[in-house]
């Protein structure tokens, strides 16, 4: 634990998608139909609009089709397997779903996946350092800064944003910057001692 | 001790019911409600929505093979509305489709009429027309009606609590998958396993044996997945029963919201008689519980609401009487405290009128009351190992009470339109299931040729840290390193019968079993090694996973088992765990209830802007009373969590309806649950010292609860803040205690100034 603590700031960036450039993943469930000719899904696919999308996720680049209305959190979901990103609210109140779009923590329950068009998205499942926790996880880990767990994907994500802006966050910054983030097992005093451990961690 | 599931927690490798990979071919369902509070259903009309993309079927009451019945206590719900409706949000069909999305575009092309019915929606116009879920209870205590005379002064008065929304941010749901031999597995985000599988059972009209109920972990309860989690699991199982395919049911919040039952408002009137000395000799009071449409467990409810009517006070004359009200909205259900909260509410606001009246601070009138030991309670148990008086004094002196009054009666001599508040809450609160057979609880260990041990109970994990208690416990018994130790997911299969995790008593029910469990196969491996090492039982122990005789170390823990293996010893052991000396006689309101009660104190900080009705809460200090805590970062959460929780309650969670039944706060958006800023500046909760509790495990106290009810304290710190400002409030004891109600008090006091 303690040779974590001297962890530099770039290495606390690196876990956002400069980790693995250049790999390229394609959705296969796509990828299976592409292969047919013109099938009755394209067919459909064309009728409903269907979009090509391509997005960088935890440092790999996606290319898939979305139908226009698909939230960025169902794509993230559902398409990628991602589900460590909580749907809690529907309607961006609670933070369940927060990940970071180029560098900033946003609600992906709030957002279309196409507007993540030639962005990059991190998730909770993109914070390790190969086999090792972020030092931000690490810190919710010492801190015991959850209960249930649920919301703390979205917590942690929210904790990352805020340290990308503010790497020596006040008190109010961290009270500001995790407001949007709701913990009905109230875990909020362990949380506000998480974010902090981290701040002083990676500093 | 960390939480068992930190290290996935933080990762987002935990799977919760909605992360689950189901088979290919996994349906969705989503559920068609009622959109009005009572009425007569005239026609249903699917076929539009039958038609509609991607349904596969739409389920109907005429639909179950067994009973449309979920009632636990009382058999008053069904599954599916025949022709009555009863509340917004009453479950009538269940639509299957392909996708979610499907699912729900479909439910719109359902068309529905009905003939409208007035509903009731205040507890004391059901009670007016009789509209009642059982009989009144009374509890007594002395005889109340002969001493009112004997009173210096009597008060009245009345008191409303409000509901409050449980938001576990988890939502409902549940995953039902077919197997063969029409048996049926559900993934079910239950409190309550055990019932769950009745209720899928009944409604499939199937033996308990063909459906096995596993939870892996809860995305928090608090009460809300204890009855209303398995209507769910049945539905799903339905719809899975029926078309032989994996079916998902997930609730989205707002539905969550408008459909399932919440905390219990209340409406209460009290009659108080005491001394000029501020000593209380008479308490009557009546509960108006405002149930919902079906009983779920509402009278359980009511009982500990009676149960705790004197909170941590002794009143030698007592009438407490509870009357529950079925009213047209959700049924309301179990949330931390399960009545208890609404109990003290009343009799603190009672203790603040008497304070009024004498113009003393209403801490003295507390501290003259507070329980001593040997004191009955209403019930007839009499407080042992009492902690009232200790954690109170203990309290006021670390927290300096005295000094902190001065200091903020200075703030309010410098202050115009900032007030500052200060309460004291003491509580105290009996644990165990009033109902007595519901304590009991199983648990199985397993111990695996390599040494590695596997141990499943009857608990479910809901982020309240009972897996890593149970843990603890067989560590701490086999002296091995708990890294070893593996807690298993709760399924009907392994622990049958069980009684759900609730009541504050996980831990203490689920962690005895387990104990005597680990010391059945722990005197079997102490045989074997006597055995296998030739040596007297005496001189032989486990620690720190080696085997010593005479203090030399003679085998690992894994050497041992393997041995003990080839020895053909049985390494697994099942043990089950009824709490002793508890009982409680329902005809006459009287018995040993709980194993042992729980004490503590806490003193609440307020400021209040006169001007806009916002307020801090300041500082929230406690000394609490933990037992022995043997997991003392678990136990110190769960109250930190329940404290602020408590303090939602109080203050800024407020349910509203319209006249019509229909849910105002039916998102987080309208709904508002305290977030980070809420967190008080101080936030001190105190291991209260000398507090062994040879009821619980390892002599502990239940946690979950207690601390929940110390948030009522920030209720009257408030209401000192509001009372610094106009000395003459004329208010009323109703919560929650918005920053709009508080404005609404202060003007209409000025007004009153003006108009005079």
């Amino acid at each position: 634990m303690s040779k974590k603590k001297g962890i530099s700031r770039r290495n606390f960036i690196k876990g956002v998608g400069t980790g693995v450039v250049g790999s390229y993943v394609v959705v296969p469930a796509l990828n299976n139909k592409a292969a047919k000719n013109l099938s009755d899904n394209e067919e459909l696919q064309l009728k409903e609009g269907w979009q090509v999308l391509s997005l960088k996720v935890n440092g790999k680049k996606i290319i898939t089709k979305v139908k226009p209305n698909t939230l960025l959190v169902d794509l993230l979901r559902n398409e990628l397997q991602l589900t460590g990103t909580k749907v809690v609210c529907n309607q961006g109140e609670c933070g369940g779903c927060t990940i970071i779009l180029d560098g900033k923590p946003v609600y992906s329950c709030q957002m279309l996946a196409l507007d993540a068009n030639g962005k990059e998205v991190t998730t909770i499942e993109g914070l390790l350092l190969g086999e090792e926790l972020h030092p931000l996880q690490q810190a919710f880990v010492d801190e015991d800064g959850l209960q249930c767990g649920f919301c703390t994907p979205g917590q942690i994500m929210a904790a990352y944003g805020l340290l990308l802006k503010y790497p020596d966050p006040t008190d109010e910054q961290i009270l500001n910057g995790m407001s949007g983030n709701l913990c009905r097992c109230a875990a909020y005093p362990k949380i506000i001692k998480s974010v902090k451990a981290a701040a002083s961690r990676i500093k | 001790m960390k939480n068992y599931d930190i290290h996935q927690h933080v990762q987002g490798k935990s799977i919760f019911i909605d992360d689950m990979r189901l088979p290919a071919g996994t349906l969705h369902a989503e559920i068609f409600t009622s959109n009005i509070a009572h009425g007569i259903i005239t026609s249903i009309d699917t076929s539009a929505a039958l038609a509609s993309k991607g349904v596969v079927d739409i389920f109907s009451a005429s639909d179950i093979p067994g009973e449309n019945q979920v009632g636990g206590m009382i058999k008053d719900e069904s599954l599916f509305a025949e022709s009555e409706v009863h509340y917004v949000g009453q479950p009538i069909l269940l639509v299957v489709a392909e996708s979610k999305l499907e699912a729900r575009k479909a439910l719109s092309k359902i068309k529905i009429e009905y003939d409208k019915l007035k509903p009731i929606l205040n507890p004391r116009e059901a009670f007016i027309k009789g509209s009642l879920i059982a009989p009144p209870v009374t509890f007594e205590l002395g005889n109340i009606s002969a001493v009112w005379d004997e009173c210096d002064f009597i008060e009245e008065g009345t008191v409303e609590s409000g509901g409050q929304e449980h938001l576990y941010l988890e939502t409902q749901a549940a995953a039902a998958i077919p197997h063969e031999g029409e048996k049926i597995k559900v993934y079910s985000s239950t409190q309550a396993p055990t019932a769950t599988q009745r209720v899928v059972a009944g409604i499939l009209g199937i033996p308990m044996n063909k459906v096995e109920v596993d939870v892996l972990r809860l995305g928090g309860g608090f009460g809300g997945k204890e009855d209303q989690a398995s209507p769910f699991a049945a539905m799903a199982a339905l719809a899975a029963n029926k078309l032989n395919k994996p079916v998902k049911l997930v609730l989205n919040r707002q539905d969550d919201i408008r459909i399932t039952g919440k905390r219990h408002p209340y409406s209460s009137d009290f009659k108080i008689g005491f001394s000029h000395e501020g000593k209380i000799l008479a308490y009557e009071v009546k509960f108006f519980q405002n149930a919902g449409a079906a009983a779920d467990l509402s009278m359980a409810v009511l009982e500990r609401t009676l149960f705790h009517c004197t909170n941590s006070y002794f009143i030698p004359n007592v009438k407490a009487t509870g009357i529950s009200c079925k009213t047209n909205v959700p049924p309301n259900t179990a949330f931390r405290g399960f009545g208890g909260p609404q109990a003290m509410f009343v009799i603190e606001s009672a203790i603040k009128k008497i304070s009024e009246k004498l113009d003393v601070p209403a801490y003295m009138i507390q501290q003259k009351n507070l329980l001593r030991e040997g004191d009955e309670f209403p019930y007839g148990q009499r407080a042992e190992n009492c902690n009232a008086k200790k954690s109170w004094n203990e309290a006021l002196s670390k927290f300096k009470y005295e000094e902190r009054l001065q200091s903020i009666n200075q703030f309010n001599l410098e202050n115009k339109f900032l007030k500052k508040g200060i309460a004291v809450m003491p509580i105290c609160f009996g644990i165990s299931f009033t109902s007595t057979f519901m304590n009991q609880a199983s648990a199985l260990v397993h111990i695996y040729t390599d040494g590695s041990i596997g141990i499943s109970t009857a608990a479910v994990e809901m982020g309240q840290g009972v897996n890593t208690k149970i843990r603890q416990i067989a560590a701490k018994i086999f002296s091995v390193d708990i890294s070893i130790v593996k807690i298993e997911s709760t399924n009907t299969t392994r622990n049958a019968n069980s009684s759900p995790t609730a009541a504050s008593s996980g831990a203490d029910l689920n962690g005895k079993a387990t104990e005597l469990a680990c010391l059945n196969i722990k005197e079997r491996l102490l045989n074997s090694a006597k055995e296998i090492l030739n040596a007297d039982l005496s001189e032989i122990k486990i620690e720190n996973g080696s085997i010593f005789v005479n203090e030399e170390k003679k085998l690992d823990w894994e050497e041992l088992i393997s041995k003990s293996f080839l020895k053909r010893v049985n390494l697994s052991s099942h043990a089950y765990y009824a709490t002793p000396k508890i009982y409680f006689d329902k005809s006459k309101s009287k018995g040993n209830a709980f194993a042992y009660h729980v004490y503590g104190t806490a003193v609440v900080e307020t400021t209040l802007d006169c001007l806009r009705g916002t307020y801090k809460i300041n500082s929230v200090k406690a000394v609490h009373d933990f037992g022995e805590s043997f997991s003392k970062t678990i136990d110190l959460g769960q109250a930190e969590g329940a404290i602020i929780q408590g303090i939602g309650w109080m203050t800024m969670e407020e349910i509203c309806h319209d006249l019509n039944g229909r849910l105002l706060s039916n998102a987080l958006s309208t709904y508002k649950i305290p977030d980070i800023h809420f967190t008080p500046d101080e936030f001190e909760v105190h291991f209260l010292e000398g507090a062994k509790n040879p009821m619980g495990i390892f002599n502990s106290k239940a946690i979950g609860e207690p601390p929940f009810m110390y948030g009522i304290g920030a209720y009257f710190a408030i209401l000192d803040s509001m009372k610094a400002h106009n000395k003459n409030l004329d208010y009323d004891f109703k919560a929650p205690m918005t920053p709009e109600r508080v404005l609404l008090t202060l003007s209409k006091n000025i007004k009153t100034k003006i108009h005079k």
